[in-house]
């Protein structure tokens, strides 16, 4: 088979960037081959996903050292709009990677591009639409999709250009359990298309079977290579020696079905010190009302979240799961107290907290942790939480989490992780008993991932009742006491998680 | 019934009802074909059902009518009734023109949008930077939600009492996860061929229907009525 991506001896460092994100890199692709690429953040795999399909060097300016060949196109003098047709890119972020506000458009966006006849690109829409069974996403607003369904559309749009080779970036990193399922079922047939297949990834477990060759990149080389085969017969403790998130992972979700009928779990029974909810009841739709707005109740219908009472443990990690759209993010702002309708109220160390009450005692570390940090130093964004300015606590704080030293730093400077850390920080700065988190770990690495989760215990081991809500099973049994299943808007099952 | 319009007949619409608001209204006859220009927004924006949007606005609008006619003569004066002079003179002479922007930008898709610019000639790159500019208002929203609930979180809806604080707080976040996005936005869209020489192609096809050719011939006529009866009948 002719080779039909040539990577020969490249280097590659960012404009402004000290040091080489890719060193002496060489590597050859078959066609149709399946590449998984694998390795810590910052390990240059995203780089290798921009030299092949000519972000770099073209829109990423750099130092670029050697030569990439991808279908006998030397991308160095290879515009890149006559890429679009040969290489597709699925990028990380579903918000950021549409063009189009609705799903028609944003399919034939490719294909109008490169300036097809209208009538083919009608002809790929429907095909590719047909393939992928998105007949019920057409003909919608993106804004309105979930993240999983954007990046289904990302996918099509792709396919749309009938590319031969297919880059994917870290594409599951957003993602629930049903959609991981669906990309899954995408990739298998790109592959049974012929299609050259390169995914980027630390989320590994849904990949098992379709894999050619898999590399596990390290500091801008390719550190090993291994046949799937070979890498996914891997024993648990070597895949944790080099680093890397589990092959195979515990289906809290399938256990969602089998335990439906125990209910709420006996284990609850057991915890003294608990923090209780009460009288959670919440619905996206508006209740009809004339000046004052009306609150929820339980019998109301269509409510999206409905629960009368619910026990937690005081001082635990309670690890909330559920498909996407079930309620979850739903449970977690009316519980910190966003959703002014949710008239729920949250008793904890025997004080009842009602209204706006519950936004003292509970904190939220949002996904996008970007839009919680508003000043220009970390010291300041922790102080900005502090009714009481303690400048001497803050440092003990800022030590504590393992940022002291860039605690002169503007915070947007700063990396992923550490951005998390300075909003955990000015969580515990503001006296919050109740820590919730959304998915603190998409997109991260093994390594951060288990710093993450050691940092939750140690919250929890000062007396912090952490709900953290996730989609990896992997995190759960890492640093998770319980796990809460919310399904429709109740409470499907609580229990301990065993060891 | 949903009105499918094309692109074209909504650039004239906003054009015309700007133009037509702006221009001072001096006779009954002249405020007359205002009011007409006004409706055809409106019920637009009912025959999308958006009733609520249609019904809010009319009675802003009429409410500053009545106002404008009723309450204030040549001999208003006061800081209240000057207060009402300007709430009617914003809403009668800017609203319509709003209303029917923002009727536009939510009932257009940016296919229909770039094709109908092509069609006109304009050139690509004002094409996809106006094109650009319709993506970003939800994204804009969407984004400024998620900040003020971290703002809400953190009791900050008020900046500890400075106005200033109050501002920068919501913009710094937002600018930069704009940035972010449209840095990532444009990656994306330059890997699908966006910005190259081809000639760009469209899937959807634009058919000025009949209800187009009703509306730009009523269009054009309101404008040479209202033009004819202020600067040139004696």
């Amino acid at each position: 088979m002719e080779d039909i991506i040539k990577i020969e001896r490249v280097s590659f460092k960012y404009k402004g960037s000290g040091a080489k994100l890719l060193d002496d890199v060489s590597l050859n692709v078959k066609k149709g081959e399946t590449i998984l690429l694998t390795g810590e953040s910052g390990s240059g795999k995203t780089t290798l996903i921009r030299l092949i399909n000519g972000l770099i060097p073209h829109y990423y300016a750099g130092e670029l050292e050697g030569k990439v060949t991808v279908d006998g196109r030397d991308i160095a003098k290879t515009e890149l709009y006559e890429l679009a047709g040969v290489v597709g890119t699925v990028f990380q972020n579903p918000r950021s990677q549409f063009f189009s506000v609705d799903t028609d458009g944003e399919i034939v966006f490719g294909a109008e591009n490169i300036g097809l006849e209208p009538s083919e690109i009608i002809r790929r829409k429907n095909a590719v639409i047909k393939d992928m069974h998105i007949e019920k996403l057409m003909d919608r607003s993106l804004f309105e999709l979930s993240g999983g369904e954007k990046q289904l559309i990302a996918c099509a749009s792709v396919s749309a250009l009938l590319p031969g080779i297919i880059l994917l970036d870290e594409p599951s990193s957003n993602l629930d359990l049903v959609a991981i399922e669906k990309l899954r079922k995408q990739i298998e047939l790109w592959k049974s298309r012929g299609i050259t297949i390169i995914i980027s990834e630390h989320r590994l477990w849904y990949l098992r079977d379709l894999i050619d060759r898999v590399i596990l990149m390290k500091r801008g080389a390719l550190n090993y290579t291994w046949t799937g085969d070979e890498f996914f017969d891997k024993s648990d403790s070597e895949i944790r020696e080099l680093r890397l998130r589990p092959l195979s992972v515990r289906n809290y979700f399938d256990e969602v079905i089998a335990d439906k009928s125990s209910g709420l779990s006996a284990d609850v029974h057991g915890i003294k010190e608990r923090v209780v909810l009460r009288d959670f009841y919440f619905s996206y739709k508006k209740k009809p009302h004339l000046i004052f707005r009306r609150h929820f109740t339980e019998k109301d219908e269509c409510l999206s979240l409905n629960i009368s009472r619910l026990i937690l443990p005081k001082g635990a990690v309670i690890g909330v799961i559920g498909k996407n759209g079930t309620g979850k993010s739903t449970f977690l702002r009316c519980v910190c107290g966003l959703e002014n309708g949710c008239k729920g109220v949250i008793e904890c160390d025997d004080i009842v907290y009602k209204g706006r009450e519950r936004l003292d005692l509970s904190y939220m570390v949002m996904q996008d942790v970007n839009h919680q940090l508003f000043t220009d130093s970390v010291t300041e964004e922790v102080l900005l939480s502090m009714k009481v300015k303690d400048r001497a606590f803050c440092i003990s704080l800022l030590d504590r989490l393992g940022i002291l030293k860039c605690k002169d730093k503007h915070p947007m400077a700063l990396s992923g992780g550490q951005k998390q850390r300075v909003a955990i920080a000015s969580a515990i700065a503001a006296n919050a008993k109740l820590m919730l988190f959304d998915e603190p770990t998409s997109g991260l690495d093994y390594l951060h991932m288990q710093r993450v989760g050691e940092l939750l215990k140690k919250l929890a081991d000062f007396g912090n009742t952490i709900l953290v809500a996730t989609h990896d099973p992997e995190f759960i049994d890492m640093c998770c006491d319980y796990v809460l299943c919310i399904d429709n808007g109740t409470v499907s099952y609580m229990k301990r998680v065993n060891e | 019934m949903r009105v499918r319009l094309d692109p074209r007949t909504k650039l004239y619409m906003i054009f015309v009802v700007s133009l037509l608001v702006m221009l001072s209204a001096t006779t009954l006859f002249l405020w007359i074909v205002r009011i007409i220009i006004t409706l055809i927004p409106i019920s637009l924006l009912a025959a999308e059902k958006r009733y609520a949007s249609a019904f809010l606005f009319s009675m802003a609008y009429v409410l500053a009518l009545v106002m404008t006619f009723c309450l204030i003569t040549d001999e208003s004066s006061g800081f209240f009734k000057s207060f009402l002079t300007g709430y009617s003179g914003i809403v009668v002479q800017f609203m319509p023109a709003l209303i029917t922007a923002w009727y536009v930008v939510r009932t257009t898709k940016i296919g229909e949008f770039i094709s109908a610019m092509q069609k006109m000639h304009v050139p690509d790159g004002i094409t996809i930077s106006l094109a650009v500019v319709m993506r970003f208002f939800p994204t804009i929203k969407e984004e400024y939600s998620f900040i003020c609930d971290a703002m809400k979180m953190r009791g900050l809806v008020l900046g500890g009492g400075s106005i200033i604080r109050m501002v920068e707080y919501r913009m710094i976040p937002l600018l930069f996860s704009c940035v972010n996005i449209g840095d990532e936005l444009s990656a994306a869209a330059i890997t699908r061929g966006l910005g190259g020489k081809v000639k760009r192609t469209s899937a959807e096809t634009l058919r000025f229907s009949v209800f187009d050719r009703i509306l730009v011939v009523c269009f054009s006529a309101l404008v040479f009525v209202f033009i004819y009866a202020k600067y040139f009948k004696v």
